[in-house]
């Protein structure tokens, strides 16, 4: 007999399969890119050790509460039949605006996965050509050369030149794109329990071994060069780690640390709101959101904070670093730290091929964590069969992916969806879900239905932090974000076509889901469901 | 590396390892613990 609310297309609802595996699953979804390559430069670039303050400070008053409410709305969401971020945030926020804001939380995972699974193949790609012996780099020439090839290579690779590059002459990173989407979508059509659970189990301890290898690797490299004894590790720890503690004084420092915490720990993605809806009932959630925020923040901090840069001045010293900071992410992780592989001699292929692997595992935990929302919606929404979801969820991030694959000069394609809707629209998402937990739901009733079964107790004190610090703080990072961002971005927007045509395609993907949402709540009604929550439990 | 830095990164690291393993250990304490009905285990 199914229980009362329950999905009556759910006849065997997806589950996890073990507590450790939804909270691996989780923490694989935060572990990303920005772990190892933007929490390095940001600490570098605001203050050094004095940035962990604000840093520690945003993952106390945002990350962590905003992530248990995440967990509690979605295994709420989860008991009434729901999976998708529309219709459980229907249920929290009680109707249809909560629900149709909701579409945010789809349309988040899904547009993102367009350029992630791209990016990803770059680290599969690097990967192949440092296991078969590197790319090119001739440590003779100066530094500013193996820096050039190095930045021929990545430009090159990801056909930053012109539109078209990677579907004429060599095609290579078009087959590292669908070796990596077909794994992708295999782990993810084999379901919760049997591909993605599965799958994070072994990836994220091998991910992990990696990391360790090349930390150990990067903590012993000494005094390579005894011509320039300050480019040592001790030094190059000092260069992330030493305090600058008038930078706490810089807005810009809170700002930037909040941003990071934010970012690194998938709040606000529309994942977690998914993910945790298959809990059961009496599943714990206070422990489970902590222990994958605190697994995340262990590859961050020690693995991220120790690794980049300390290997990045051993070898570049302080001027090359500093250099390797200010070109980004990408920069620093696929132009800067080739050159430093280059430098360890006989071990940088291997070294290089274990981080590239490393990337690549991180890159996969949080792409399968993408898919698996949308495939929910469509499922839910239009009362189709896993396999008839997958086609059209496959058929839709192809396309984005071919669009986004083509149209690959100057990357101004993919940085527009990432600007727009994997920064802008995550806070907007954040924003909503607090609300609707703190206010609409009730912070009384969301507390106490985050204690169902829970094996730790949320301490009081965050009652007001998840009703009015942690809003509050949300509300004035964005309004510095936007500040900050929104008159460049809405400039691109105006002034490049390639832009225009990624603004335009997320746009036909919202109005494609809103349809999706309105025929969902139409077969909802239909079905006695109880959408708005007017069914409440005890 | 000044003294400053090695407190913070002593402090940092210490702090989310030191998160990170009393989560899991009551993680996976819990999971020795008879699972109440309707919920998963470790």
């Amino acid at each position: 007999m199914t229980e009362p609310g329950h999905h009556p297309t759910h006849t065997h609802p997806e589950r996890w399969g073990t507590r450790i595996g939804v909270i691996l699953a989780v923490a694989g979804s935060a572990v990303g890119l920005g772990n190892f390559l933007r929490f390095p430069g940001q600490a570098a670039a605001n203050g050094g050790g004095a940035f962990m303050i604000p840093y520690f400070c945003a993952l106390l008053l945002v990350g962590i509460p905003i992530g248990w409410a995440e967990w509690t709305m979605a295994r709420y969401g989860g008991r009434k039949g729901f999976h998708s971020a529309p219709a459980i945030l229907g249920v929290i926020g009680r109707g249809s605006i909560a629900r149709y804001l909701g579409v945010i939380g789809v349309l988040i995972p899904l547009a993102v996965s367009f350029y992630y699974t791209f990016i990803e193949a770059w680290c599969l790609g690097y990967f192949w050509h440092y296991a078969t012996g590197g790319i090119g780099i001739d440590t003779a020439a100066p530094v500013s050369e193996q820096t050039a090839v190095a930045s021929a290579f990545y430009n090159n690779f990801i056909g930053n030149d012109a539109n078209g590059l990677l579907f004429g002459g060599s095609i290579q990173t078009f087959v590292f794109w669908i070796l990596t989407f077909a794994v992708n979508i295999y782990f993810v059509y084999k379901g919760i329990a049997k591909g993605i659970e599965s799958f994070t189990r072994w990836a994220m301890p091998l991910m992990a071994l990696a990391a360790l290898v090349v930390l150990i690797r990067v903590l012993t490299l000494g005094t390579p060069d005894p011509a320039v004894p300050e480019q040592n590790v001790i030094n190059g720890l000092g260069y992330i780690w030493n305090p600058d503690f008038q930078a706490l004084a810089n807005p810009q420092t809170w700002l930037a640390a909040a941003g990071q915490i934010f970012f690194s720990i998938s709040i606000g993605f529309g994942i977690i709101i998914n993910y945790a809806s298959y809990l059961r009932k009496n599943d714990d959630v206070v422990l489970s959101s902590l222990t994958s925020t605190a697994t995340n923040e262990v590859f961050e901090v020690s693995f991220g904070g120790l690794i980049t840069l300390t290997a990045s001045f051993v070898f570049l010293g302080l001027t090359g670093t500093a250099a390797a900071v200010a070109t980004g992410t990408f920069g620093l992780g696929f132009n800067t730290l080739p050159v430093v592989f280059a430098h360890m001699g006989p071990w940088g292929n291997l070294i290089g091929a274990i981080w590239f692997f490393m990337l690549f595992l991180a890159a996969i935990t949080s792409s399968l964590s993408m898919y698996q929302p949308s495939l929910a919606f469509f499922r839910e929404t239009l009362g189709v069969s896993r396999k008839t979801a997958t086609t059209i969820m496959v058929s839709i991030c192809m396309f984005g992916s071919f669009l986004t694959i083509w149209f690959s000069k100057d990357s101004v394609f993919w940085s527009t969806i990432d600007a727009w809707v994997g920064t802008f629209l995550i806070f907007v998402m954040a924003m909503i879900q607090l609300v609707c937990f703190s206010w609409i739901f009730g912070i009384d009733r969301g507390l106490k239905e985050a204690h169902r079964g829970a094996e730790m107790q949320i301490p009081r004190f965050y009652r007001p932090i998840l009703k009015y610090v942690s809003p509050t703080y949300l509300i004035l990072v964005f309004i510095a974000f936007c500040y900050s961002n929104l008159g460049s971005w809405l400039d691109a927007v105006k002034q490049q076509p390639a832009a225009q045509l990624a603004f335009g395609l997320i746009l036909v993907v919202t109005i494609f889901l809103v349809i999706c949402l309105r025929i969902g709540e139409k077969r909802w009604r239909a079905e006695g469901l109880d959408l708005d929550d007017r069914r409440p439990e005890e | 590396m000044t003294i400053g830095g090695w407190i913070f990164l002593t402090i940092s690291i210490g702090f989310v390892w030191g998160l990170c393993l009393w989560c899991y250990s009551r993680v996976l304490r819990g999971s020795k613990i008879e699972p109440p009905p309707d919920s998963l285990g470790g």
